[in-house]
């Protein structure tokens, strides 16, 4: 939602080639609350980031603490059992919730960045910058992302900052991509030869003339990447390659993976947090697909 | 009648991304904090000094990095992917043993997804919002949004304590031959849950994908003028829409292979398959670089390989572009 939102913020209104009604904020709004799929998972992910937020100190057990006996099963006291430690599973994924969406939120802003800085430089100028920046992106895209960051992680250390980057750094070519192909398309349209008449520069053109009517696409991907970001940190804690030092639902997961076949409740609640997470941000992505691109909203 | 010289041109390329991985693996080993030679030598493994000693003559560690990188690609274009002190042999003989395994999980999972997620989708097609349809629409949401190694792991325990049917670790069952028929059967059971669960996330996508592709499919003129000259429904939607809806599939399942191995690292620790993804979790539990950065390598011709294959099936199922009108 907050996505929908900036756009107006980085839209120039007076630049717009079609006149904009009143508010395109409103009336995006309007269309995302129209859609059923986008409002659930808005509501469910506000429900995750208020829980991760106020959820610890309402709960108010540590989640390194021994709260009890090693793989207690969830009881009155536990709700949710307790891992092989004998730690609280509610209290870790309330604590653990706040990584692994902060890890996925940043995560998708440095892929975002990427992807556009280098599509829409290639898209605009085309010729040999747009050779070898596709070169770029094609080298990336051969690189299997998650393997990648693996390495990435592995060489330079596990911290959630080494995390973080990595998953930037591996994910961002399908950004670039689409942000290329929506500059070839619009880099010659009238408006933006218009503007060039005018006298305007790459740097005004680039940024306030092509990009703002090259976002919509860019929001939906941006969105889907914070889902993508949030699986790549959950299968890097789980192959043992996330923050030791902290909380996080991959780590929980991977922490406690071998023990499945004898406490199912140690494995099941994280893994389930993630895909709830996931879920609702696909949904999102869904809701403002269809709020900007009316025109697709009767496909499938 | 180009397409020999296209496949040269393709090969071509490959080859030039494929040195540029090696060079990445180069900078990567120097950029990593720490001494290139212990980075080499790994650090659990025969960090001694006579074998650091023996990695900087043989790197030439003492020269200039663009020596160094000249003899790094040099000892790779022999074959020589360096030496794993943890597993005790030499890489290549490592990956080469590990690759088998890890193609059969691979593309068995790839043909189930395909096939599979092409089914639901032309299916869900026919009536775009009826149950089916939109049954169809929420499992692959929730493939899309279930972790795999999640899945997994639930998978794992589903079959592994609840209902006892399958076997749930390993590639074969030691009390079984390791010859003929029954072996073939052996791997084919073990290879059952993890090739599901990795199809799993791509059945997903791969529906979603063959729905639209359907729907649009169905829309068009061709269909309409198939329907109008009396072909019976199966010919219309079998040869002239699915034709249609596989090309995007065909793209989009060889521009995946890359997320295809990666899912099956993960997929392959769950399920311990003795595959290069196992191996990729043993290298990173005990830093050894050398084979990470040779699977990595490894990984890139795959997806280089699968690319090119791509393209030539893509060729073959759009005649539009096997006549060159490109």
């Amino acid at each position: 939602m907050t996505a929908v939102e900036s756009t107006t913020v980085k839209t120039d209104k007076t630049v717009l080639p079609v006149s904009a009604a009143a508010s395109p904020t409103m009336a995006a709004l309007r269309q995302f609350a129209r859609s059923p799929a986008g409002v659930v998972g808005a509501v469910v992910l506000l429900f995750l980031i208020l829980a991760t937020l106020f959820g610890p100190s309402i709960y108010g057990v540590d989640p390194l603490d021994i709260a009890g006996a090693p793989f207690t099963p969830p009881d009155a006291d536990t709700w949710l059992g307790t891992d092989y430690l004998g730690r609280d599973i509610l209290a870790g994924l309330l604590q653990g919730g706040r990584a692994t969406l902060t890890v996925g939120g940043v995560a998708a802003i440095i892929t975002i960045m990427i992807g556009v800085t280098i599509g829409s430089l290639a898209g605009f100028f085309g010729g040999p910058i747009d050779t070898a920046l596709t070169k770029i992106t094609e080298f990336f895209q051969i690189l299997p992302p998650l393997l990648f960051a693996m390495v990435l992680v592995t060489l330079f250390g596990q911290t959630l900052t080494t995390v973080t980057i990595a998953i930037g750094v591996v994910s961002w070519p399908s950004a670039a991509r689409l942000t290329r192909a929506e500059f070839l398309r619009l880099r010659n349209l009238d408006f933006v030869k218009a503007s060039r008449a005018a006298g305007a520069g790459n740097g005004h053109l680039i940024l306030r003339v092509v990009l703002p009517n090259a976002l919509p696409p860019i929001i939906v991907s941006a969105t889907l990447a914070i889902g993508v970001a949030i699986l790549f940190e959950g299968g890097l804690s789980f192959l043992g390659l996330g923050d030791p030092n902290t909380m996080s639902w991959g780590l929980m997961l991977g922490q406690n993976r071998n023990y499945v076949l004898n406490a199912w409740w140690t494995v099941a609640f994280p893994g389930a947090a993630i895909f709830i997470a996931v879920l609702a941000i696909s949904l999102i992505g869904d809701g403002v697909n269809d709020a900007i691109n009316p025109r697709l909203r009767k496909r499938g | 009648m180009n397409l020999a010289l296209h496949i040269l041109r393709q090969v071509a390329n490959a080859v030039g991304l494929l040195v540029a991985v090696l060079v990445l693996n180069f900078c990567l080993i120097h950029a990593a904090p720490g001494d290139p030679a212990l980075v080499i030598a790994g650090e659990m493994g025969g960090a001694s000094a006579d074998v650091i000693a023996a990695l900087r003559v043989k790197y030439g560690l003492d020269k200039s990095l663009i020596e160094q990188l000249f003899t790094y690609l040099g000892s790779v274009a022999t074959g020589d992917f360096g030496y794993s002190y943890y597993f005790n042999a030499p890489v290549t003989g490592l990956i080469a043993q590990r690759i088998p395994a890890t193609l059969y999980l691979v593309l068995s999972a790839l043909a189930i997804s395909v096939v599979i997620g092409t089914l639901l989708g032309v299916v869900s097609a026919r009536k775009p919002n009826g149950l089916f349809s939109q049954g169809v629409t929420v499992i692959s949401l929730a493939g899309y949004a279930a972790p795999v190694f999640w899945t997994g792991l639930m998978l794992l325990l589903l079959f592994g304590s609840v209902w006892p049917i399958l076997p749930v670790t390993g590639m074969t069952d030691v009390a079984r031959p390791k010859v003929g028929f029954a072996h073939v059967v052996d791997i084919l059971q073990h290879l059952v849950l993890p090739a599901t669960t990795l199809a799993l996330v791509f059945i997903a996508q791969y529906s979603r994908l063959a729905r639209v592709n359907m729907i649009d499919a169905l829309t068009a003129d061709y269909v309409r003028t198939a329907r109008a000259k009396g072909l019976p429904e199966f010919v219309v939607i079998g040869k002239h829409a699915l034709r249609n809806t596989l090309i995007p599939i065909v793209t989009v399942a060889g521009l995946q292979f890359g997320h295809l191995f990666a899912g099956a690292v993960l997929v392959e620790t769950v399920f311990s398959w003795p595959g290069m993804g196992r191996l990729v979790f043993e290298s990173i539990l005990r830093r050894d670089y050398p084979t990470l950065l040779a699977v990595l390598f490894f990984s890139a011709v795959l997806v280089m390989a699968a690319n090119i294959v791509t393209d030539l099936v893509y060729r073959l199922v759009d005649p539009r572009i096997r006549s060159g009108a490109r």
